[in-house]
């Protein structure tokens, strides 16, 4: 659960590809149902071959959902968004990187780097208590408490940012 | 704009009478106001009622945040309000995230309360799902096999089909069917996962491929609508106390021109030769426990009804008898004695039943055994099959 500094240089599991899907962020952001519409046809996508792909497609689509329409409210309106899905036995890798402005960036580093711990989950568990809407950093601390995901941040290039999660959902379901 | 931006893809509802606020669907919006005639009707509904709100969202398969926490927040806000009201919310352990999901408001508020609604959620399930029936599915499946494949190609079954087999137990049929029809692909769907775990473990050990297991509810399934040429469920829709919700699931994932396809028995119909009259004392009785159980085992003949009015068109009904003599008689034998070790013993024991009875009953069962097992004898287990065509 939670953050992690992820090693990048050494070696660690190699992922699989799965399945990659790129778009303007402008053409992305004109519809909000994008963010249905791709949830749902990556997790059907790459839910075939678990052990129960129904019921992983459903649970893949509610935390990928989440993500997406966190890019989706980016400030910042021009670039790609690229998702990116790879496997590694019962863990998928979701690869979202989108455009940002500076302080966004800033803040997910944040967020991501707080997301370990128990007051992690405190936080969460409290969460709905306080008045304001769902902040993004909540939408990443259930990801952590809820569905077991490992999250960080990678290099991008220009001014983007690569959200980085690994979903152990295999392991979750039953 | 494609179909799917006209449909409503969620749906909000109040029972005053069971004093139930449900929402099911996908709950995906932008923005709150898209949510304003659900939130009215919870407040509504939190206005009117006494002692209990439960909010039911078994047949949620989506939400996010932003509608959660909305929702959230009118529970949250009305337990603060109004602290002698209680709320129950009722979800479903097939939809994975909801229970966690749901599960956080308890603890922020005492009031709240979470249930996993099918943990229990039909009479029989125990005996059904987890118990000694395991074992009998095999048999059972190898001697009905020997006649429904001849039986299923007039009910829609070809090569290269998409079909679903709901309530699929171990899954003996799927892989029988995949063998000898060769479906392009095979959904399988049940409630028990031991049973699933045992069918997944199967399919592994003789590397079978195109069988997708699933864990689910034959009431509400997560499957997409309208994806399936043909829809077996069998030996199944006469556990339930209410066959025609099932059905219904069944008619909905149909594809139109398709076909869904029961199988069920008439339990009093079982028969043998010699000792004819024990035999039919004991199956008798064995329709009379299930009912007590809210299962009709004399489902059977009734398939023709239950098809009509669930909306299918050109029904077809057939029936056929297992018999002690389509193959090794010993497997007839041992089926009803799994039958009697089951329906004699736990059944009769929840029922309350005394030993003068139970012995009684047991004596039936092993008379059809006798009869089976006799040189001369003849046992029988009638199964009525029955499809019907979803209509374009
Ligand atoms: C009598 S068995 C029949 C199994 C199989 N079709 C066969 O013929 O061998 C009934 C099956 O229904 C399953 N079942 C019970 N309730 C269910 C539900 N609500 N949803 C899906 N399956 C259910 C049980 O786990 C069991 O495997």
């Amino acid at each position: 659960m939670g953050a992690v500094h992820h090693d990048l240089a050494g070696g660690g599991p190699t992922f699989e590809p799965m399945i990659q899907i790129d778009m303007e962020i402008k053409a992305f952001v004109s519809a909000w149902r994008h963010c249905d519409y791709v949830s749902t046809y990556m997790a059907r996508m790459i839910s075939q071959n678990r052990s129960d792909s129904v019921r992983h497609s459903n649970l893949f689509s509610s935390a990928f959902n989440e993500l997406l329409e966190v890019a989706f409210r980016t400030r910042h309106a021009d670039g790609e968004l690229a998702c990116r899905v790879s496997r590694h036995g019962a863990t998928d890798r979701i690869e979202l990187t989108f455009p940002c402005v500076p302080e966004e960036r800033q803040f997910y580093e944040e967020a991501v780097s707080q997301l370990a711990g128990i007051e992690a989950r405190e936080r969460y568990l409290n969460s709905v208590s306080g008045d304001l809407a769902p902040s993004r950093e909540l939408v990443l601390l259930e990801l952590a408490v809820d569905y077991n995901a490992t999250l960080w941040i990678e290099d991008a290039d220009g001014d983007a940012i690569k959200l980085v999660v690994d979903l152990p959902l295999e392991g979750l379901q039953n | 704009m494609s179909p799917y931006d006209l449909l409503p893809r969620f749906k909000a509802q109040y029972d005053a009478n069971n004093q139930e606020f449900s929402i099911s669907g996908v709950v995906r919006p932008q923005a709150i106001d898209e949510l304003g005639p659900s939130i009215a009707l919870l407040r509504d509904a939190i206005g009117r009622v006494r002692g209990v709100l439960y909010v039911n969202v078994r047949r949620l398969t989506q939400m996010n945040n932003a509608a959660f926490h909305t929702f959230s927040r009118i529970i949250i806000d009305a337990c603060r309000a109004r602290p002698e009201l209680k709320f129950v919310v009722i979800t479903s352990s097939v939809v994975g995230w909801t229970s966690r999901k749901f599960g956080r408001l308890s603890g922020i508020e005492p009031n709240i309360t979470v249930e996993e609604y099918d943990t229990e959620f039909y009479p029989g399930q125990g005996f059904l799902e987890e118990g000694g029936f395991v074992p009998i599915l095999r048999t059972q499946t190898k001697m009905t096999w020997r006649h429904e494949r001849a039986i299923l190609p007039r009910h829609g079954m070809r090569p290269g089909i998409v079909m679903a087999d709901i309530c699929c137990g171990i899954g003996d049929f799927a892989v029988l069917v995949q063998k000898e029809f060769q479906p392009s692909r095979i959904v399988a769907l049940d409630h028990s996962m031991t049973s699933l775990d045992y069918a997944r473990r199967v399919m592994r050990e003789f590397d079978i491929r195109g069988i997708e297991y699933t864990y689910g509810d034959a009431s509400e399934m997560l499957l997409d609508e309208t994806q399936f040429d043909l829809v077996t469920c069998r030996h199944s829709l006469q556990i339930f106390n209410r066959p025609e919700l099932i059905l219904r699931e069944l008619y909905r994932i149909c594809k139109p021109g398709g076909r869904v396809y029961i199988t069920n028995e008439k339990n009093s119909h079982c028969l043998g030769e010699p000792r004819a009259e024990s035999i039919r004392w004991t199956y008798d009785e064995v329709a009379k426990l299930f009912k007590h159980f809210e299962m009709d085992v004399e489902l059977g003949p009734k398939s023709r009804r239950y098809l009509v009015e669930a909306g299918f068109e050109d029904i077809r009904v057939e029936t056929f008898m297992v018999t002690n003599l389509d193959g090794d008689p010993q497997d007839f034998a041992d089926v009803i004695a799994a039958w009697a070790d089951v329906y004699a013993g736990e059944m009769a024991t929840r029922r309350g039943d005394g030993p003068e009875f139970v012995a009684r009953f047991r004596q039936g069962f092993e008379d059809h055994i006798f009869a089976a097992l006799h040189p001369k004898g003849y046992a029988g287990w009638p199964i009525w099959v029955a499809s019907g065509r979803r209509p374009q």
